[in-house]
C-alpha cells in the first residue's frame, strides 16, 4: 500500500516532466495516464527524422509495478511495429528496460530511449529475425546508393 | 610538466592518479562580503532532491566513490532489489558500506526548508491539482459557462468587485501595476470594469453551480475558500507588435492559483474582442465568443526567448517553474497561428 503510494506519487512527477511536451508539436514522445489508474499509462513516439521510421507514430502501452522507479515498467507497442527489437506481440527488447535499468529513468527517458532504438536497432540481439535480416539489407542499399552517388561525381 | 593522461583501458587496477577534472579543477572564490545570490526554488530543487523519488532528500547517503546522493530508503531499496550499481552514474556499488550517511547536507536541507512538511504538502496539493485538471474537455467547457454567466452578468450592469474571484484583471496604464480603477476607459469601462471578474469552474467544486446561480441572479459571488493569489503581468508578443505597443498593452493581472493558462488565454480573448467593440455597450459579447481568436501564451524563460505555454498548465505550477524576484511574473500572448 505504502509502495504503490511511492510509485504513484513518483509517476505524478514523470507527468510533470511530461506536460511541457504534451502541447508542442515538435516533440516526439508524450504520454498520460490511460485512466483513473495512474500505474497505467498510454505513450506515443514518432519516429526519428532522417531514419526510415520518418513520418510514422506508434502508440505505446506502459504498465508500472508498485515497485516503480525500483523497478522498471512493461512498454510494449500498441501499434504493430516491424522492427529488429520488436516481436509480434509489441514486446520491446531493450536493455535498459530489463538488466539495465536504473531508477533514474522515468517516463520521459523510457520513450526516448525508445524512440532512438528505433532507428538503431541492436541487430545481435533480434525479437524479429526477418526485420533484422532485412535492416541489414536496407543499410547496405543505403550504403551502395551513397557508394555510387560518390562514383558518379 | 607533463602528466601521463593516457587512455585507461577499462580494466585498470585501481589507481591514485588524479582524472584530467581533478588536475585542471580551480578553487570558488568565497563569497564573503554582502553578495546576496538568487537561485530560483526550481534550481534549487534540482539541488536538494533524490533523483529516484525525485522528493527532496531524506536521511541523505552519499556514495563514497562516486559522491551521488539518495535518500537512505531509496538507495536501500534500490541496492536490495538487485542492481548493485549507483543509479547515477552505474559505478558499483557492493553493498550499504559503500555509502555513507550525509548529516551535512540533511542540516543544509533543513536550514533551507525548516518547514519542510509544509513545503511538501504544498508540493503535493498542486500535484493533486495537476491531476485533477488533467480532463481538458470539461475544464473548457466549463470556463465557456462560465464566460456566458459572466456576459449576462454584464448586460445587467452588476458589478461588484471581489477578491474572491479567480481571474480579476487590471487592464491598462504602463506604471501602475495593481492599480484598479484608473485607466479613463469609455462605457464598458467604468469603474467596474477596470476589474472585471471571471467565474471559474473546478470539478473539485462541488458548491460551484450553486455559486454559480447566485452569480447568474445578482452578480454577488458567495465567498470561496482564500485561495492563494498570483501576481501576473501580460503582453502582447514582441514578434507581432512593436516595443511601444508592448508597453503600452501591458496588463495586470491577479489569479487564483488554480486557474490554468487556458483560462487565462480565453480571458484575454473575450477581453480583446470586448475593447474592440467598446462603444456598443449592449451587445452581449458571448455572441462574438465564436469569433473570438484564439491566443497562445507564453513566458520568456530567457531574456528574447519565448516558450509557449500548455494550456492545461496551471498558473500557480507556472509561478513555481518560472520564477522571478519581485516582480509580477510576466507572460506574452500572441495570436495562436492557425491549425495546419
Amino acid at each position: 500500500m505504502a509502495l504503490e503510494g511511492q510509485s504513484v506519487s513518483r509517476l505524478r512527477k514523470d507527468l510533470l516532466q511530461l506536460l511541457p511536451l504534451l502541447g508542442n508539436p515538435e516533440s516526439v514522445v508524450s504520454a498520460f495516464p490511460s485512466g483513473d489508474n495512474m500505474l497505467e499509462w498510454t505513450g506515443t513516439i514518432k519516429g526519428g527524422k532522417g531514419t526510415v521510421y520518418d513520418g510514422k507514430v506508434y502508440k505505446l502501452t506502459l504498465e508500472f509495478p508498485s515497485t516503480y522507479p525500483i523497478k522498471p515498467p512493461v512498454v510494449k507497442f500498441m501499434t504493430p511495429c516491424y522492427h529488429p527489437n520488436v516481436d509480434q506481440q509489441g514486446n520491446i527488447c531493450l536493455d535498459i528496460l530489463k538488466e539495465n535499468w536504473s531508477s533514474l529513468y522515468d517516463v520521459r527517458t523510457i520513450l526516448l530511449s525508445i524512440q532512438v532504438l528505433l532507428g538503431e536497432p541492436n541487430n545481435d540481439s533480434p525479437l524479429n529475425a526477418d526485420a533484422a535480416k532485412n535492416w541489414n539489407k536496407e543499410v547496405y542499399k543505403k550504403a551502395l546508393e551513397k557508394f555510387e552517388k560518390e562514383i558518379a561525381k | 610538466m607533463a602528466i601521463p593522461v593516457a587512455p585507461q583501458p577499462i580494466q585498470q587496477p585501481k589507481s591514485w592518479e588524479l582524472s584530467l577534472y581533478e588536475l585542471h579543477r580551480t578553487p570558488q572564490e568565497a563569497i564573503t562580503d554582502g553578495t546576496e545570490i538568487s537561485i530560483s526554488p526550481r534550481s534549487l530543487h534540482s539541488e536538494l532532491m533524490c533523483p529516484i523519488c525525485l522528493d527532496m532528500l531524506k536521511n541523505t547517503m552519499t556514495t563514497k566513490e562516486c559522491l551521488h546522493r539518495f535518500c537512505q530508503e531509496c538507495i536501500i531499496t534500490a541496492l536490495r532489489s538487485g542492481n548493485k550499481e549507483c543509479p547515477t552514474c552505474r559505478k558499483k556499488l557492493i553493498s550499504k558500506r559503500s555509502l555513507r550517511p550525509d548529516p551535512n547536507f540533511d542540516a543544509l536541507i533543513a536550514k533551507i526548508y525548516p518547514d519542510r512538511d509544509e513545503y511538501e504538502a504544498h508540493q503535493e496539493k498542486v500535484l493533486q491539482r495537476l491531476n485533477k485538471h488533467h480532463n481538458q474537455q470539461a475544464l473548457t467547457s466549463s470556463i465557456e459557462e462560465g464566460l456566458k454567466l459572466q456576459a449576462i452578468n454584464r448586460a445587467q450592469r452588476v458589478r461588484k468587485r471581489s477578491s474572491d474571484d479567480p481571474l480579476a484583471v487590471v487592464t491598462g496604464n504602463p506604471g501602475t501595476p495593481g492599480t484598479p480603477g484608473v485607466t479613463g476607459q469609455p462605457p464598458v469601462g467604468e469603474a467596474g470594469s477596470n476589474v472585471v471578474r471571471k467565474r471559474q469552474k473546478t470539478s473539485s467544486d462541488p458548491e460551484s453551480d450553486a455559486s454559480e446561480n447566485t452569480l447568474d441572479s445578482t452578480g454577488e459571488t458567495t465567498a470561496e475558500t482564500s485561495e492563494p493569489v498570483n501576481n501576473w503581468s501580460l503582453k502582447p508578443h514582441p514578434k507581432d507588435h512593436d516595443p511601444e505597443t508592448v508597453a503600452q498593452q501591458t496588463r495586470y493581472i491577479k489569479t487564483t492559483a488554480n486557474a490554468s493558462v487556458d483560462h487565462l488565454a480565453k480571458y484575454l480573448a473575450m477581453r480583446l474582442a470586448l475593447e474592440s467593440q467598446q462603444d456598443e455597450t449592449g451587445t452581449n459579447p458571448s455572441e462574438e465568443g465564436n469569433e473570438v481568436p484564439q491566443f497562445t501564451i507564453y513566458i520568456a524563460s530567457m531574456p528574447g526567448q519565448y516558450t509557449p505555454l500548455p494550456g492545461s498548465m496551471i498558473l500557480d505550477f507556472v509561478n513555481e517553474k518560472y520564477w522571478k524576484v519581485n516582480k509580477p511574473l510576466e507572460m506574452y500572448y500572441a495570436l495562436s497561428k492557425p491549425q495546419s
